[in-house]
């Protein structure tokens, strides 16, 4: 297809495609492959959710993944990775985000897989509001941000 | 690029952060200094954003700022509440 972006969306609004990006990522030198898919929880809590609606600091969020993409590639000696969050409304079951990733080796490819799930969930700019059956809205700020300025201790850390 | 007022800073808001000011984005008056300085004119000018102003990063330019880093007036300055995504 000549109209394929040779840098993909990590951003997208409109459902993830797990498939696709497991297709993007496969390598005929790649003995494992793994998609990981995190969907939105129904329950939290008492209450049940209908669904989480997603924001992000795009331009952040963005070059983070990348980042992150170029990162795990590298300390994890992948073969090829991919990374797709959505934004926006996102109902209950549906998927906010889908990481695949192929490499020679399937150790290195699972520990891949949780390094850059810890990752994102710490430090990219994107935020969930999760909105209840009973129409609450709440944003979820967990824990605390200020040590991601800390320097190279933020982005280092053990594999 | 617009050219940058020698005497206010805009500082982008996100999340349950712009639910707390009701806005987007904030402008305080600015001359330079610290991240750390910022914070505190953001908590004078913005008292009900402290609590979670405290459990937030500075981003300056894109990137995650320590509370040190000088900002210029004219900077692109935003609040990152503690992040959520996943």
């Amino acid at each position: 297809m000549s109209s394929r972006s040779p840098q993909p969306e990590m951003l997208v609004r409109r459902p993830v495609d797990g498939q696709r990006l497991l297709e993007q990522v496969a390598d005929q030198d790649a003995g494992a492959n793994i998609l990981f898919v995190g969907t939105t929880r129904r329950t939290t809590g008492s209450e049940l959710t209908v669904g989480l609606d997603y924001e992000a600091h795009e331009p952040m969020a963005a070059a983070a993944l990348e980042r992150l993409k170029v990162e795990a590639i590298e300390r994890f000696a992948l073969t090829s990775c991919a990374i797709e969050h959505r934004l926006g409304w996102v109902p209950a079951g549906e998927a906010s985000i889908a990481v695949a990733l192929s490499s020679p080796h399937r150790r290195e490819a699972f520990a891949a897989v949780e390094w850059l799930m810890e990752r994102i969930k710490a430090e990219v700019p994107i935020w969930k509001c999760e909105a209840g059956e009973h129409g609450s809205r709440e944003w979820a700020h967990p824990g605390d941000m200020r040590g991601v300025a800390a320097g190279p201790a933020a982005t280092g850390g053990p594999s | 690029m617009p050219v940058p007022s020698s005497s206010t800073l805009t500082v982008a808001l996100f999340a349950g952060m712009a639910e707390l000011a009701g806005a987007r984005s904030v402008t305080v008056a600015w001359s330079g200094g610290s991240v750390e300085d910022l914070r505190r004119v953001l908590g004078v000018a913005h008292p009900k954003l402290i609590p979670l102003l405290e459990r937030s990063a500075v981003a300056v330019a894109g990137k995650y700022a320590a509370d040190t880093q000088q900002v210029a007036t004219g900077s692109e300055v935003a609040i990152i509440p503690p992040v959520s995504g996943g």
